[in-house]
C-alpha cells in the first residue's frame, strides 16, 4: 500500500475547502479556485512566526501572573489580586469548583499551552520523526482548548462592570489583565500559524528512506 | 474512521450527487428560529411597554449625576433614571433626561420637585449620609397639582417641607430677620412644632416676610389672635425692673428660631386660615404687651438729672406699672433762659382697672379728670425713683407726698403737665431733718443733775470700806500666827514615823517576804495538779 | 470516480467516499478529521444561524445580570461590560472582549446567514468565497461559550456578596452558545459547494470554474 502526500504528489490544498490544484508554472500567488484563499504548499515562515509568538508569550506570561489582574476597592481599603491570588482566595473562601475552574483555565492551560507548542516547534525544528501521532493529538488539543484561557478575562471583565458601588465596592481590571489578554491572544496566533504538516515531513521521508 | 485504499493518481473531481430542494419543505429545525424570533419580539414589546415616561430637569449643576446611573428616587423606592445629562442651549443650565418607570407617569404634575440628593451638612444636621456608599440620587417631591407636565426646573436644596405634610402655612412680616434661617424651628411651650421655610425682605425695604410652617396638629394653636416673636439666641432684658434672661432652646440659640403664644384673654377660638398674615415681634415682652388701646398721656418735667431714665421705663403707681415713657424732650424756656427736658409719659388706665376685682366703668374724661384733681390735691407726685441698683436704671413713681408743696394739673398744656417732686436725695435731706429735731428735744440737764449725786455717794461707800481693813489686820493676825506654829510640830513628829530603818518598815518588809514564798509554793501545786489532777485524791505519789 | 482530500494535518492524500449521514471521515494515518456529513445540513445550519441571530441580538440589548446589594442595584449588559472596560482604561482589553463575545460571533453568523439564505432562495451569493474564508477565519475567535463559563464563575463569586438576578440576555446567551455550537457542527461545506455548484449551473452567471482542478491565479 503505497501512500502519498499531497507535497510527493505536487498538489496544492487550499487550507480554507480543502480542494486540491495541480501548480502552475507561477511559483507565487496562486488561488484557490473554489474559495479565492491564498495557496501554500505548507504554511509559510511557519517556524519563524510561531518562534516568535512564543517568545512574546514567554514575556509577557510573567507580567500577567505577576501583575494584579483585578482591583478591589472598598471605604475599608483596597485589595490588588493576581491569578494565584484570587485562586487561592476561592480556595480558601470554600468554593473550590470555582477555584479548580479558575485554576485550570487561567494557569494550567495558558502554562501547558505554551510548553507543548514549545516541544512541537522543538521537535519540527530538529525534524524529529518522535511519536508523530502523539504530537499531532497534542496540536490538536492545544488547539481546541486554548480558547478557553480567555476564562479569566471575562470574569474580570462581567465583575468590573457590575461591582461599581461607589464606595461600598468597586472593582477594576489591573494591569495583569492586558499582560494576560496578550498572552492568550498570541498563543492563539503561535497555535494557527504552526504547521502540524511539519510533523509528518520529517516521518515521511525517514519512511521513505528507508523503505526504498 | 473509514478505511479506503488510497488510489493515486485519480485527480477527478466527481460530480457532486447534491439533491436541490426546492421550495420551501418544512422542517422541524426550523421551529429553532421560529421560537427566537418570537421570544425576541416578545421581549421587545414588552420593553417597550414597560418603558415609562421621559423627562427632562434642569439644575444648575450636574455635580454627582451620571448618565445612565443616577436614579430617581420617591420615599426610597427607585422610579427612574438618568438617562443623559447636557448643557443647556443659553450654557446656563444642566439638562438632565431621565426616564421614570411606568407608574410613575401620574407623578408628572406641576408641582411636583425634583432635587439633588447628596451627603450634606446643613443647619438642623446631617442628611443623606447613604449617598456616600450609593451615590447621589435626586429626590421627588408629587405635588398636588392635575396639570401634567414634562420639563422640570430642578430645586438646588431639598424643600423644607413635603407637600404631603399636613399642617398650614402662615406669613410673618416683622421688622429685621434677626438670626433667623431657612429650617429655623418654631416653638410653642417650648416644643417645636414647625419650621421656617423661607425669607424675604419686602420690596420697598421695610420689612421682612418670613414663611413659617406650622405642622398638623399644632396648626390649630394659631389663631388671629396670636403672637409670634423671635426667640433666637438670648434674650437679655435690662430695665428698670431689673436684668431678665430667656432663651427657647440651645437649638434655637444656634440656628434662631420663632415662638408664638396666644394671650390668654383671647376670646377668638377659630384656627387661622392658611397664608394669614402675622406681625413678627422682637421678643416675647413685645408681643405679649397687651395693645392699650386708652392712652392717657400727660408731660413731666424733672429738676434733677434724667441720666438713667430711657425711654420705655415704666411709670408705676404704688409699684404696680400702670404707664410707660414715651419721649424725652428738650425745650427752651425763654423766660428762665434754661433748657428744660419734658418727660412725656402715656399712662394705661385700663392696667389698674383691669386689675380690680369689681368691673369698674370707664370714667367719663370729665370724671378722670375730677379724680386726678383730687389725687394731686392730696399729694400725688411723680418722682425719679432707682429701680435696680445692678443697672441703675430710673423709672417714674407716682405716689402720695403729703408735705409736697401745692401744686395742680396743668390742664391747659398738650398733654397736660403732672406736678412732680424732688427725687431720692430730698427725702435723705428729710430725715436727718426729723433726727435733729429729735435730739434737741431730749432733757440734758436733768441728766446732768443725777450724774453729781450718783458719784458723791460713791465717795462715801470707800471710806467705809477703808476703817474695816483697818481693824482686820489688828486683831486677826496674832491668832493666825499660833495655828500656823503647832502644824509645823505636827508635821516633824510624822516625818521621823515614816524613816526608812524604823521598825515599821522591817516588819512591813517581813510579811512581803513571807507572801512570796506562799505565792511560790502556791504555784507548785497548782502545775503538780495540772498534770497529775488523780493527787487531789491519791496523794502525792512516792517517787 | 472518486476525488482525494489532503489531510491538513498530515497531508497524506485520502480518496473521499460517500459516508452515511451523520457519519465522519478522518484521515488514515494520523485520524484527523477530514470532513463530516450531516443530514440536510445547510438547513439545519441556516435554522440554527437566524435563531443565533436573533439571540444575538436580544442578547446583547438586554441586561446579562443585575446585580442587588444592600438596596443598590447595579446591572450591565455585554456591550456595557466593554464600556467599562474601555472606560477605565482597559482600552485593549475591552477590545478584546468585544472582538471576541460581540464582533466575531455577530461576523461568522452574518457571514453563514449570507452564504446560506440566497442557497435556500436558490441564487449564489456574490463574494461567497471571501464569505466562506471570512467564517473559517473568525471561529476560532469567538468564544461565546467560553464566555458562558466567565460569567457563570462571576456569579458564582458575586452570589455570597450580593443577591445575584441573573437577566434576560444571560439565558440568550447560554441558548446563542448552543445554537453557535450547533450550526457549527452541522455545517457541511462539502454540501456548501455541492449546492453553489448546482446553482450556478443552473443560473449559469454563477459558475465556478473548477471542475479540472486547475490553480488560478
Amino acid at each position: 500500500m503505497t501512500t502519498m502526500t499531497a507535497a510527493e504528489a505536487g498538489l496544492l490544498p487550499c487550507h480554507a475547502c480543502h480542494l486540491l490544484h495541480r501548480p502552475s508554472q507561477v511559483a507565487h500567488g496562486l488561488v484557490c479556485v473554489r474559495c479565492s484563499a491564498t495557496l501554500h504548499l505548507r504554511k509559510p515562515d511557519s517556524i519563524t512566526r510561531v518562534w516568535a509568538f512564543l517568545i512574546a508569550a514567554y514575556i509577557l506570561y510573567v507580567p500577567a501572573n505577576v501583575l494584579p489582574v483585578m482591583e478591589t476597592g472598598s471605604l475599608f481599603g483596597s485589595q490588588t489580586d493576581t491569578i494565584m491570588s484570587g485562586v487561592v482566595y476561592l480556595w480558601t473562601s470554600g468554593s473550590w469548583p470555582l477555584a479548580v475552574i479558575v485554576f485550570v483555565a487561567s494557569i494550567l492551560v495558558p502554562g501547558a499551552k505554551l510548553i507543548a507548542l514549545t516541544v512541537l516547534l522543538i521537535s519540527v525544528q530538529r525534524s524529529s520523526t518522535w511519536r508523530p501521532h502523539d504530537r499531532g493529538r497534542l496540536y490538536r488539543i492545544v488547539e481546541l482548548v486554548g480558547r478557553w484561557s480567555m476564562l479569566d478575562i471575562y470574569v474580570a471583565a462581567i465583575l468590573t462592570a457590575l461591582v461599581q458601588f461607589k464606595s461600598l465596592a468597586t472593582i477594576r481590571a489591573g494591569p495583569g489583565a492586558i499582560a494576560f489578554g496578550a498572552v492568550v491572544v498570541l498563543t492563539m496566533f503561535a497555535a494557527e500559524a504552526f504547521d502540524p504538516r511539519l510533523i509528518w515531513d520529517p516521518v515521511r521521508r525517514h519512511h521513505a528512506a528507508h523503505t526504498d | 474512521m473509514l478505511r479506503t485504499p488510497i488510489d493515486p493518481g485519480i485527480s477527478d473531481i466527481p460530480e457532486a450527487a447534491v439533491e436541490q430542494k426546492r421550495g420551501w419543505t418544512v422542517s422541524l429545525v426550523w421551529l429553532i428560529p421560529a421560537v427566537a424570533v418570537v421570544i425576541g419580539g416578545w421581549l421587545a414589546v414588552k420593553a417597550i411597554q414597560d418603558r415609562g415616561p421621559t423627562i427632562t430637569i434642569t439644575f444648575k449643576t450636574a455635580e454627582g449625576l451620571e448618565a445612565d446611573k443616577t436614579k430617581i428616587k420617591y420615599k426610597n423606592v427607585d422610579v427612574g433614571v438618568v438617562k443623559q445629562i447636557a448643557i443647556s442651549a443659553d450654557r446656563t443650565r444642566v439638562v438632565v433626561t431621565a426616564e421614570l418607570v411606568k407608574q410613575a407617569a401620574p407623578y408628572l404634575v406641576e408641582d411636583t420637585r425634583f432635587w439633588v440628593v447628596s451627603a450634606h451638612i446643613a443647619a438642623g444636621g446631617v442628611s443623606g449620609l447613604g449617598t456616600l456608599f450609593s451615590g447621589a440620587y435626586i429626590g421627588v417631591d408629587i405635588g398636588k397639582s392635575s396639570k401634567r407636565q414634562q420639563q422640570f426646573t430642578g430645586l438646588e436644596v431639598a424643600p423644607v417641607v413635603g407637600a404631603d405634610l399636613p399642617g398650614r402655612q402662615f406669613v410673618l412680616r416683622g421688622p429685621e430677620l434677626g438670626s433667623l434661617e431657612i429650617g429655623s424651628p418654631v416653638y410653642f411651650r417650648r416644643v417645636q412644632v414647625g419650621r421656617v421655610l423661607a425669607h424675604e425682605l419686602e420690596r420697598d425695604g421695610t420689612a421682612v416676610t418670613v414663611k413659617i410652617f406650622v405642622d398638623a396638629p399644632y396648626d390649630q394653636y394659631v389663631n388671629p389672635n396670636t403672637r409670634f416673636w423671635n426667640a433666637s439666641g438670648i434674650d437679655v432684658i435690662a430695665d428698670a425692673t431689673g436684668v431678665k434672661i430667656h432663651t427657647q432652646s440651645v437649638v434655637a440659640l444656634l440656628l434662631g428660631g420663632i415662638a408664638f403664644e396666644t394671650p390668654a384673654d383671647s376670646s377668638v377660638v377659630q384656627p387661622a386660615d392658611e397664608q394669614h398674615v402675622f406681625p413678627l415681634f422682637p421678643d416675647h415682652s413685645q408681643a405679649m404687651k397687651r395693645p392699650d388701646v386708652e392712652v392717657v398721656p400727660f408731660t413731666m418735667y424733672f429738676s434733677e438729672t434724667l441720666r438713667g431714665l430711657s425711654v420705655g421705663a415704666a411709670v408705676d403707681y404704688s409699684g404696680v406699672p400702670i404707664g410707660e415713657v414715651k419721649s424725652i424732650g428738650a425745650e427752651f424756656d425763654p423766660a428762665t433762659t434754661a433748657i428744660r427736658i419734658p418727660v412725656e409719659v402715656a399712662l394705661y388706665p385700663e392696667r389698674l382697672r383691669s386689675m380690680s376685682r369689681e368691673t369698674v366703668a370707664k370714667p367719663t374724661p370729665a370724671e378722670r379728670k375730677a379724680r386726678l384733681d383730687g389725687l394731686v390735691e392730696a399729694g400725688l407726685r411723680a418722682q425719679l425713683r432707682t429701680g435696680s441698683l445692678l443697672t441703675n436704671q430710673l423709672y417714674v413713681a407716682l405716689d402720695f407726698f403729703p408735705n409736697a408743696p401745692k401744686a395742680k394739673i396743668d390742664w391747659t398744656k398738650t398733654p397736660p403737665e403732672l406736678p412732680t417732686i424732688h427725687g431720692g436725695l430730698q427725702e435723705l435731706q428729710a430725715t436727718l431733718g426729723n433726727i435733729a429735731v429729735k435730739i434737741e428735744k431730749l432733757p440734758l440737764d436733768q441728766v446732768a443733775m443725777d450724774l453729781r449725786q450718783a458719784l458723791q455717794s460713791l465717795n462715801r461707800t470707800l471710806q467705809s470700806a477703808d476703817v474695816l481693813v483697818k481693824r482686820l489686820d489688828t486683831e486677826l493676825v496674832p491668832v493666825a500666827r499660833e495655828a500656823l506654829e503647832e502644824s509645823r510640830r505636827t508635821l516633824k513628829t510624822t516625818e521621823r514615823t515614816l524613816n526608812t530603818d524604823g521598825p515599821l518598815q522591817q516588819d512591813l518588809r517581813g510579811a512581803l517576804r513571807e507572801l512570796t514564798r506562799a505565792a511560790q509554793s502556791l504555784r507548785v501545786l497548782g502545775d503538780y495538779l495540772a498534770s497529775h489532777p488523780e493527787a487531789v485524791l491519791l496523794g502525792k505519789k512516792r517517787e | 470516480m472518486t476525488s482525494l482530500i489532503a489531510c491538513h494535518e498530515c497531508d497524506l492524500l485520502n480518496r473521499e467516499t460517500v459516508i452515511p449521514p451523520g457519519g465522519k471521515a478522518c484521515c488514515r494515518r494520523c485520524g484527523a478529521l477530514l470532513y463530516r456529513r450531516t443530514r440536510n445540513s445547510l438547513d439545519r445550519t441556516l435554522a440554527f444561524t437566524l435563531g443565533a441571530a436573533v439571540l444575538m441580538v436580544v442578547a446583547n440589548l438586554f441586561p446579562i445580570v443585575e446585580l442587588d446589594a444592600q438596596g443598590h442595584r447595579t446591572s450591565t449588559t455585554l456591550f456595557g461590560s466593554v464600556r467599562t472596560l474601555y472606560d477605565d482604561e482597559m482600552r485593549s482589553v475591552a477590545t478584546l472582549v468585544f472582538a471576541t463575545t460581540i464582533l466575531m460571533p455577530a461576523l461568522e453568523t452574518g457571514a453563514m446567514i449570507y452564504m446560506l439564505l440566497p442557497l435556500k432562495l436558490g441564487w449564489v451569493p456574490k463574494r461567497l468565497p471571501a464569505m466562506f474564508r471570512l467564517v473559517q477565519t473568525v471561529r476560532p475567535w469567538s468564544m461565546v461559550e467560553v464566555f458562558m463559563l466567565g460569567t457563570l464563575v462571576s456569579l458564582a463569586k458575586l452570589e455570597h456578596l450580593a443577591h445575584v438576578v441573573p437577566g434576560v440576555a444571560l439565558w440568550s446567551f447560554g441558548a446563542l452558545m448552543v445554537l453557535m455550537a450547533a450550526a457549527a457542527a452541522s455545517f457541511d461545506a462539502h454540501e456548501l459547494w455541492a449546492r453553489v455548484e448546482a446553482t450556478g449551473r443552473r443560473a449559469p452567471r454563477f459558475s465556478m470554474a473548477a471542475s479540472n482542478g486547475e490553480a488560478a491565479r
